[in-house]
This record gives C-alpha cells, structure tokens and sequence, in this order.
C-alpha cells in the first residue's frame, strides 16, 4: 500500500517536472509568454537532451509499473482512472510546442478560415502579413494540411478561445484532451478490458503526443474507433457517417476502408464479425501507411497514435503488442538529434532511423533468444 | 549603333513584366469547353474569402486573356471579343475584391503588387494584339443577323480597364 502510495506521489511529482521542463523550449518570437520565456532548452541542448531521455525512461519506467501492478491485480479500476485523471490534470498544462509547433499551425487555419473567412486550402498564414502567429509559426508557407472534418471541428476550440492566444492555445488542448478521454471511454466499452485502457492512456508516446503536443491525430482515431463501435451494435450508416468524418480529418484512416468495408459487408449480410481479426489487419494497414509516411514527408512520433490504438485494443496478440511498445519508446528518441543539435541536416536523418529501427532490433532480438534459451531449458 | 540604342522607343524593349501567363486551356467550339466553363463556374464557389476571390478573378482573366490572344490569332474575332470581354469582368471583379479585403483590414500591398504586375503583362499582350487586328470586323453568322464589332476600341476599353489600377 505504501509503496503505491509512494508511486502514485512520485508519478505526479514527475508529471509536474514534465509541465515545467516543458516551458523551457518556449519559442523565443512567442511574444504572448515573453515573460516566462528563459531559453533554457536552446541555450543548454546538451543539458535539456540528457534531461528529455532521463523523463522518457522515467515514463516508460512507470508505464511499465502501472502495467504490472494491473497484472498482478494491485490496482483497482478506480485508482486506474485517478491516473489518467492525474495525467491529464496535470500534463493539460503543459506547453504545447515543447516537441512539435503543429498547435500553432491548427489555430493558424483555424483563423484563416473563421476569423479571416478565406479558404485555408487556397489561402496560407504568410498571405496574412500582419498576423502574429507568423512570428513563431513553422509552416506559415503551407495551406491546410488537414481534411474538411478537421478544419470545420477546430472552429470549436478556436470560437472558445475569444480571440485571445493563450485561450485559444488552451482549448485547443483541452479540446483534443476531450477526444482523448473518449478515445479510452471507447476503449474500455470494446474491450472491457483495463488492461487496454492502461497500454493506452498512460502510455508515453500517447500522452505526450496528445495531452503534451496536442496532435489530432487523436480525433482521427477516435471517429475511426467510434465506427467500428457502432458497426458492432450494428449502426450501420452512423458508423459510416463516422469512418468518413475520420478520414476526412487526417486522410490517414483511408488505408483502413477496405478492412472497414468488409465488416460492413459482414454487418449487412449479419454474418458474425471477428473483431479481434479486424482490429489486428486494422493495425497492420496503419503500420503500413506509417512505414509509407516518409514518401510524403518522414515518419513523425506521433503518426504511431493510427496504430497504437488498435494494437492495443487486442493484447493477446503478444508480438504485435511488443512491437507497439518498443515503438512508442523508440520513436520518442527520435526528438533527441535536433534537440542536441538544433540541426534537422547532416547526422540528425540518419541517428534518426538509427533511433527508432535499432531499438526495435535489439528488443526482437531479445525475445527470440528468450524464446530459444526456454525452448534449450525444457527440452 | 549607339544612338540607335539610347533614342530606340520603349516598345521595342522585351517583356515589361515577369508576370507569367498560364497555357492556352480549352478553346470555344472545343466540345470539354462548355464543362471547363462549368467547372470554373462551380470553383467560384471554393475560393470564398476576399483574398481567395481576388486570386480566382485574376486567374479567370488571365486565361480569359489567353484564349483572346489566342483567338485573335486565328481570326476568330467573334470569340475572341467574347473572351476579352469575360476576361475585363474578371480583372474588375479581381480590383473589387482587393478593395473589399482592404475595408475587412486585410493587408492587400503583395496583392495589389501582383495586380499592377499583371495588369503591365496584360497591356502587353492587349498592345500586342491591337496592332495586329483589324479596328472593325462585321461577323456574319450563318442563320442570323450579322454583327459589327468594334475590335480596335473594345481592345483599348479593355487597356484602359488594366490602366485603372495604376
């Protein structure tokens, strides 16, 4: 009990330390938080790396606790929610652009088509010369990037916002913190299972990606999840409705129709549905649209969300779920290069890959000389 | 040779402006004609906002442009003072949605620079084309009253539309 006690404290006293770690990659332009603004995080690379790699094996640490402390029945359902509640409640406070500076694209389209009233696929942030985003915004000389479900969704967080940056900045992250939150309410009502609910909610990748960076992808997978929910209470047209409001969000869940169709196909013809198959091939089409990714751009931690999410809704697929994990770990390292160097040129693709395959290597590695040494032992 | 140089008119010199015109698009009499007409229509529609208008309009008469020079070339004046005519509306309506953008307090400076860019282009091509067509043409169509059109007039009217925004 007290050894759980001493968990739970430490784990939101670390949760605390991220909140304030992350004020220190606050952009040096973001006149908004200028006097908060120390520059810590550009003016000591070195320092800020060591400390980044020391809260992700921290994360993974606890994550990894949380996980055995369910198997082993040490915690109850209720202590599982006050985590989550914990790890929202505190990291929502977090600065966004800590890893990734998207948010401040999404309020910049936002405003470009509710503020401004132009079309955000014609018109970009830079056409708006006075705008003040475009100070600390990074992808000022793009239109929209996202789908039409996305662009009009994100009217919500930005009306709330009142014209006023840090609410806005805010409800962005509370907005996508709401999708999060029933992202793991479906989880829990396809799976009844918490042990998917903890490999979701608490895992590192997600939360940072999410609760910390505020990516969408998270509203993507959630309309993704709502349809095969509704398709297995036989909803048939509601969760179509939902697919494609899923996959005009982020075009992504697109790769994922054809396995979508067929459960339709088999909910028409009221043919009995293995959802464990479809959320296994469903995974595994969004492993490949991840792998595709850099014929677009490159792979981004956060595009691991598309498959997370289904991989861990059916955890007996022992390897599947491996792999998921090690990826979670191994695709946070890939934040270390530019944040030693401030470079994303010269070594910083290559230590990249490097970072995100050689983990997985090493931990498959692992498991089959596991598996050899116990098949040796009882021959 | 060097006096040649210095008191040579101006007109004489290459392009006034880098502003590039599109390719000549489909033709009239072209049977996907009246559906990229249709579609063109239909795109009014997705470039809402001042600024998106401002782009489209610009768009529409330059290639409304195009296809006058086009035409002229071929003699098909008929067609050709058509498309002049559709391409002074748009490079109006262009002006018209910059001075809307301005009163919403939308910087228009880059905006109006590409449209004093573009207007320089399309006096060239309309100078151009004036010295190659005729001032008047009569245009007799087959199963109906034949039409006198002003050529030379309707192409200074569409110079001085460009002028206005100088």
């Amino acid at each position: 009990m007290f050894l759980k006690l001493l968990l739970f404290a430490t784990y939101i006293i670390f949760l605390t330390l991220i909140v304030i770690f992350s004020y220190s990659f606050i952009d040096p332009n973001l006149g908004y938080l200028k006097d908060i603004y120390t520059g810590f995080a550009f003016q000591n690379r070195q320092l800020t790396t060591v400390l980044f790699v020391f809260f992700l094996l921290c994360f993974f640490v606890y994550y990894i606790l949380f996980l055995k402390f369910f198997n082993k029945k040490q915690l109850s359902q209720k202590e599982i929610k006050t985590l989550i509640c914990a790890t929202v409640g505190v990291l929502i406070f977090a600065y966004p652009a800590m890893l990734s500076y998207d948010i401040f694209n999404y309020i910049a389209t936002a405003k470009v088509l509710f503020l401004y009233k132009e079309n955000p696929y014609i018109m970009m942030p830079i056409d708006f010369l006075h705008e003040p985003l475009l100070a600390f915004m990074h992808a000022a000389n793009k239109t929209a990037l996202y789908g039409p479900s996305w662009l009009l969704l994100s009217g919500i967080p930005f009306i709330i916002g009142a014209g006023n940056f840090i609410l806005t900045l805010f409800s962005f992250k509370l907005f996508i913190v709401i999708f999060f939150l029933a992202t793991i309410f479906l989880i829990l009502r396809i799976t009844n299972n918490m042990f998917s609910v903890i490999l979701f909610s608490l895992n590192p990748l997600v939360v940072f990606e999410t609760i910390v960076s505020s990516h969408n992808d998270i509203v993507m997978v959630f309309f993704a999840l709502l349809s095969y929910y509704l398709l297995s209470k036989k909803r048939v047209w509601l969760a179509i409705v939902f697919f494609l409001i899923s996959v005009f969000i982020k075009f992504a869940t697109l790769f994922i129709l054809p396995i979508f169709l067929y459960a339709v196909w088999k909910s028409i013809n009221k043919q009995k549905v293995y959802w464990d198959k479809i959320y296994y091939y469903s995974s595994v089409a969004m492993y490949v649209i991840f792998f595709l990714s850099p014929l677009r751009e490159e792979i981004y931690p956060w595009y691991a969300i598309w498959f997370l999410v289904l991989a861990f809704l059916i955890p007996e697929k022992k390897l599947l779920l491996l792999i998921s994990i090690i990826f979670s770990f191994s695709l946070l390292l890939r934040y270390i290069p530019f944040m030693l160097t401030g470079n994303y040129f010269g070594f910083t693709p290559l230590a990249k890959i490097l970072l995100t395959f050689v983990p997985i290597i090493i931990g498959l590695g692992i498991v089959l000389l596991h598996k050899s040494w116990r098949k040796v032992c009882f021959r | 040779m060097l006096l040649f140089f210095i008191f040579s008119p101006k007109q004489f010199a290459f392009a006034q402006s880098s502003y590039v015109l599109p390719y000549p698009s489909e033709m009239p009499g072209s049977k996907l004609y009246k559906a990229f007409v249709l579609w063109d229509e239909l795109m009014a529609y997705w470039y809402f906002g001042n600024l998106s208008q401002f782009t489209y309009s610009l768009e529409q008469s330059d290639k409304y442009l195009v296809e006058a020079k086009t035409l002229f070339e071929y003699k098909q004046y008929y067609f050709a003072d058509n498309a002049l005519k559709e391409s002074d509306e748009y490079f109006h309506e262009a002006k018209r949605a910059l001075d809307r953008a301005a009163v919403e307090r939308k910087d228009i400076k880059d905006k109006k620079t590409i449209l004093r860019e573009a207007a320089k282009k399309h006096i060239e091509v309309l100078e151009s084309s004036r010295n190659r067509v005729p001032e008047t043409f009569l245009w007799q169509p087959e199963k109906s009253q034949p039409t006198m059109l002003s050529i030379g007039s309707n192409l200074s009217q569409s110079i001085s539309v460009r002028k206005s925004c100088f």
